[in-house]
């Protein structure tokens, strides 16, 4: 098979993603009151309505409403204030009622967007031609969304003997109630996606801005957010639509990524081969790094929708929808954007600290304590909490105060923060007591520097030979002999000093 | 003691507070009623005296501790199979729940147990609630009190039939399209179907969601009002959020009759070609009967009525297809054995757990939803709707209460009516008022002179006017006891029975 950047040379591929978020944040079902736990003992959280026992009725999760529209408002979806729950039949055990609760032609949210920043090695899966580039090669994919609706979840099959847990060759299934009833919101896109990179990137995104609502724990892994994705191709500069298959099994943003690559490479080969895609389910494997064939799909499913008559429909207030709109938060990326702007924070750091919503409140509170240390207090938040147990803010100001100022080195700081860490110790205070200073006693430093030139005479064969690189390594071994508490930059000053003699 | 059946509910409950009687001998007295009656008139499913003795000794040692005891205390009551009541069955008249034990309560049973009332069982009904006859029950077909050789109507025959026989003073059905007020007025006793909404639906197995309403079945309009205020209490159920907060205030002036009451009349009904003319008669004095209660007729018109029955017929079998998809042989009902697929094992159990009607119903409802079909049948059947909404609302700004005929015909013969077109035809009367979701009572007028069976006037009100709709129907019921034509409290006479008749058959 031909490599995707080349395939996409030739072809366009059209991409549209389903993403299902269960409301995982909400402390019961979408329809009744039993608790939201899937870890709980099998068929445990469970009741008449959630089980589908005859003459139960729903009754709507008020906050599960509220979390659909923030989710409709944080993407830029009209809020529809009329619309309704509609019953869509299959028969199938994992559906209690065989009939999903769900939503018709209307849903909560509609026609909304997202743009993405396509940047880095990724912008290039796109021919440059296609996209109106910038300069660095980056450019913005404007993705519309058609609608978000509200669902609820089924039941977990587990299949029981037989091989690989499917349902073809096992003895027996069992059943386990305790997700079903779970709400479920559903968000599809247009089919405006172009290269599995922007298909990664809408999912990133989108996870971002969930998380930042604090809707759902979004956890691919586990299958809070399930994305499925559709995609067809056709021949570059052609309009119509081509024949799409559907790709399941995209538990993560790299599977998401590798396996619409593999499908377009895949439809490109049957194509050029003169042979026809035909409409079907596949299957991502992973570890075989291809999709397979799930299921055929000859004819539609009528699913015979019709409104629930077991629930009213919905008139949104306007207090209702500025009541969720006041819960909306800072999104991520307009918090990235500030932070590159306001504290001149790197794009890197930026986004990893805007992008997750408990990193970023730690972020702003040591901030608020270090004002002027701010670039600092981010360099400390994404380099050395990581490996920490439970840092404070103010531990953290501290240490970002006491780096800026260079009056310790980021070993000690490391060492520092180590001993502060669960703590309620100043680290100042743990800095004073040990005579933990950064050295900058040029004597001292110098001396450091001729044993490390005398350890290292390839090296310095190397710079002398113009890898000026090699200075870096140097530098590092300085900070090792002087067990970290050299100053790096006199450190550097000293080293070039003496290579260029 | 004895005559437990000439007794009317509140003087059950004024007995056992002064301490004529206890609640453990009406209810033993219920059960008596129940064996005698039972082997000719088939009302019952189930009788649950064990759940009966205890909650009357309960409101016995209420009554002995000097506790209050509530409005419905001691009164014998029992409910349509499709009502959960934990400790009996819930079959729904079908093979498909032969053996199903109620996992829970319903809430209007329950607040009748709140009340006081002594649970006596579970009563037939056409399976799933389908049909007008009870004969579409999958286990038994019940007899009318008053001629063991006719239907008692449907689908809440067993409940109807139950009352008129004198076994138990109070029962509950449900109506989708009738199926309170037919059998009551094929019974002869009062039925009501309340306001959509005015009672809970939680617990009620479902038929047509948008249609379905719980109401009772007394021997007068004052033993239903009392049963109405305990449906209604304590506010709205937070379980059905398609229920709302009614006042329990039934028994309020039930007596005074209505200043300026104006009752509205439909020439094109009271004169309908479909009618008998000994219901014709019946509406007559009716209308005399109200005359006579100060009532002035007014004529009204509800121009779309003709198209109630087919739009009914689109959305009943819609809901009902997904209502009853649930039932697939998996978590509860009849399984087909030895299956070996679940595909096979869903049909199979349905083909065999389901009955004629259940089926047609359903399939009904499968083609009517089908993509293509939808938009021919469900789309114009919900603007009907609208256009029956927006025509009754014209004729209630004109009157209180509309008068018109429950049923075409008095009580038909078990196996009379065996074309179901012909029987779904008998509903024309009191689907529009389920389509419209307002509120309607049966009121027997008489007994019919050539067949001698009860006849029976309908009065449908305006939503949520229910309380007022009463007082309109006890009128109706004064007016009729002054004729001389029809007694509150009437218990059926059994008429036909012969001695062969045994139970179980």
């Amino acid at each position: 098979m031909r490599r995707l950047q080349e395939v996409l040379r030739d072809w366009e591929a059209v991409i549209g993603l389903e993403v299902h978020t269960e409301l995982t944040t909400l402390q019961t079902k979408m329809f009744c009151d039993c608790r939201i736990c899937h870890d709980d003992p099998p068929n445990t959280n469970v009741c008449p309505v959630c089980l589908g026992l005859p003459g139960a009725l729903p009754v709507p999760n008020r906050r599960a409403i509220e979390y659909i529209v923030m989710a409709g408002l944080a993407t830029n979806c009209h809020i529809q204030r009329h619309s309704s729950f509609y019953r869509k039949h299959y028969f199938y055990p994992d559906m209690s009622k065989n009939y999903q609760t769900t939503q018709g032609p209307v849903a909560f949210c509609m026609h909304g967007h997202l743009d993405l920043e396509v940047r880095g090695q990724g912008a290039q899966e796109r021919p440059d031609a296609t996209a109106d580039k910038n300069e660095d090669g980056s450019y913005v994919a404007p993705i519309r969304i058609l609608r978000i609706h509200m669902e609820e979840d089924a039941a977990k099959m587990v299949h029981v003997g037989g091989s690989e847990g499917r349902i073809t060759s096992a003895s027996e299934s069992l059943i386990d109630y305790n997700r079903c009833g779970t709400p479920l919101i559903e968000l599809v896109t247009e089919p405006d996606l172009r290269t599995p990179e922007e298909a990664r990137l809408f999912m990133e995104k989108l996870r971002r801005t969930f998380m930042a609502l604090g809707i759902s724990d979004c956890s691919l892994e586990s299958g809070s957010m399930r994305c499925d994705g559709n995609v067809s191709i056709r021949r570059r500069g052609t309009t119509g639509f081509g024949v799409k298959t559907e790709m399941k099994n995209l538990n993560s943003f790299k599977s998401l990524h590798d396996a619409l690559a593999y499908e377009i490479c895949r439809q490109a080969e049957v194509l050029e081969a003169g042979g026809a895609v035909r409409q079907e389910t596949r299957h991502w494997e992973p570890s075989r790094r291809r999709t397979m064939v799930m299921r055929v799909k000859e004819t539609a499913d009528d699913y015979r929708m019709y409104p629930d008559p077991d629930l009213a429909p919905f008139d949104l207030s306007d207090e209702f929808v500025q009541q969720c709109r006041d819960r909306v938060p800072e999104l991520p990326d307009a918090r990235r954007d500030r932070y590159m702007a306001e504290l001149g924070l790197s794009r890197k750091a930026a986004e990893q600290i805007a992008g997750d919503p408990a990193t970023a409140r730690f972020f702003e509170q040591a901030v608020r304590l270090a004002p002027r240390a701010a670039s600092m207090v981010a360099n400390v938040v994404v380099n050395m909490l990581p490996a920490m147990q439970a840092v404070t803010p103010e531990q953290t100001a501290s240490i970002a105060e006491l780096l800026a100022a260079e009056a310790i080195t980021f070993a000690q700081a490391r060492e520092v923060l180590g001993l502060a860490d669960g703590t309620n110790e100043d680290p100042r205070r743990i800095v004073d007591e040990r005579g933990l200073r950064q050295s900058t006693d040029a004597d001292a430093l110098a001396k450091t520097v001729d044993e490390v030139l005398e350890r290292c005479p390839d090296q310095v064969r190397q710079y002398r030979d113009g890898n000026k690189k090699v200075v870096g390594f140097l530098v590092g071994q300085c900070m090792k002999a002087s067990r970290g508490t050299g100053n790096p930059k006199l450190f550097n000053q000293l080293l070039l000093k003496r290579l260029s003699t | 003691m004895e005559g437990v059946d000439q007794l009317s509910a509140a003087s059950i409950v004024a007995g056992i507070v002064a301490g004529d009687f206890s609640a453990t001998e009406v209810a033993r007295a219920s059960l008596a009623a129940i064996d005698a009656r039972e082997p000719h008139v088939r009302a019952f499913l189930q009788v649950s005296a064990d759940l009966a003795l205890e909650a009357a000794a309960a409101t016995d040692a209420r009554r002995a501790a000097g506790e209050p005891l509530g409005p419905l205390a001691g009164v014998p009551v029992a409910f349509k199979d499709n009502l959960h009541l934990v400790g009996t069955r819930t079959t729904c008249a079908s093979r498909m729940l032969q053996d199903y034990e109620s996992p829970y309560t319903a809430t209007c049973v329950q607040r009748l147990l709140d009340a006081g009332a002594t649970p006596m069982g579970k009563t037939n009904m056409d399976e799933f609630a389908f049909g007008s006859s009870t004969e579409n029950s999958a286990f038994c077909r019940t007899r009318n009190p008053w001629d063991v050789s006719r239907v008692p109507g449907g689908s809440s025959g067993g409940s109807a039939a139950a009352v008129a026989a004198g076994e138990v003073t109070l029962t509950l059905g449900s109506d989708t399209g009738g199926s309170i007020r037919q059998p009551a007025s094929f019974c002869g006793v009062v039925g009501m179907k309340p306001t959509y909404g005015a009672v809970s639906r939680y617990g009620v197995v479902a038929f047509g969601s948008s249609l379905d309403q719980v109401g009772p079945f007394g021997r007068s309009v004052a033993d239903v009002a009392l049963a109405m205020n305990a449906l209604v209490a304590p506010g709205k159920d937070k379980l059905d959020s398609t229920s709302q907060a009614v006042a329990p205030g039934f028994l309020d002036g039930l007596d005074v009759p209505l200043a300026r009451m104006r009752v509205g009349v439909i020439p094109a009904l009271m004169e309908h070609e479909s009618l008998s003319a000994e219901v014709r008669e019946g509406l007559t004095a009716a209308s005399a009967a109200l005359e006579g209660q100060g009532a002035q007729l007014v004529e009204v018109d509800l121009p779309h009525m003709a198209a109630a029955i087919a739009a009914y017929y689109v959305i009943g079998p819609c809901e009902a297809f997904s209502n009853l998809a649930r039932f697939d042989g998996v978590r509860f009902g009849y399984q087909e054995p030895g299956c070996a697929t679940l595909a096979e094992q869903t049909s199979w159990s349905r083909a065999r757990g389901f009955g004629a009607e259940a089926k047609r119903r359903q399939l009904l409802g499968a083609y009517l939803l089908a993509s293509g079909v939808y938009d021919a049948y469900y789309y114009p059947a919900q603007q009907v709707r609208t256009l029956i909404v927006s025509d009754y609302a014209t004729a209630f700004r004109r009157c209180d209460a509309l008068l018109l005929p429950t049923a075409p015909t008095t009580a038909w013969h078990l196996g009379e009516v065996s074309d179901p077109t012909q029987m779904y035809a008998s509903d024309l009367f009191t689907i529009s008022s389920n389509i419209a979701g307002n509120c309607g009572v049966s009121v027997p007028v008489g007994l019919g002179a050539d067949t001698g069976m009860p006849l029976s006037a309908q009065l449908q009100g305006p939503a949520f006017d229910d309380a007022k709709l009463l007082r309109i129907a006890r009128a109706l019921e004064r007016g009729v006891e002054a004729a001389g034509r029809y007694a509150p409290g009437t218990v059926a006479r059994l008429h036909g029975v012969t001695k062969e008749e045994v139970w179980p058959a």
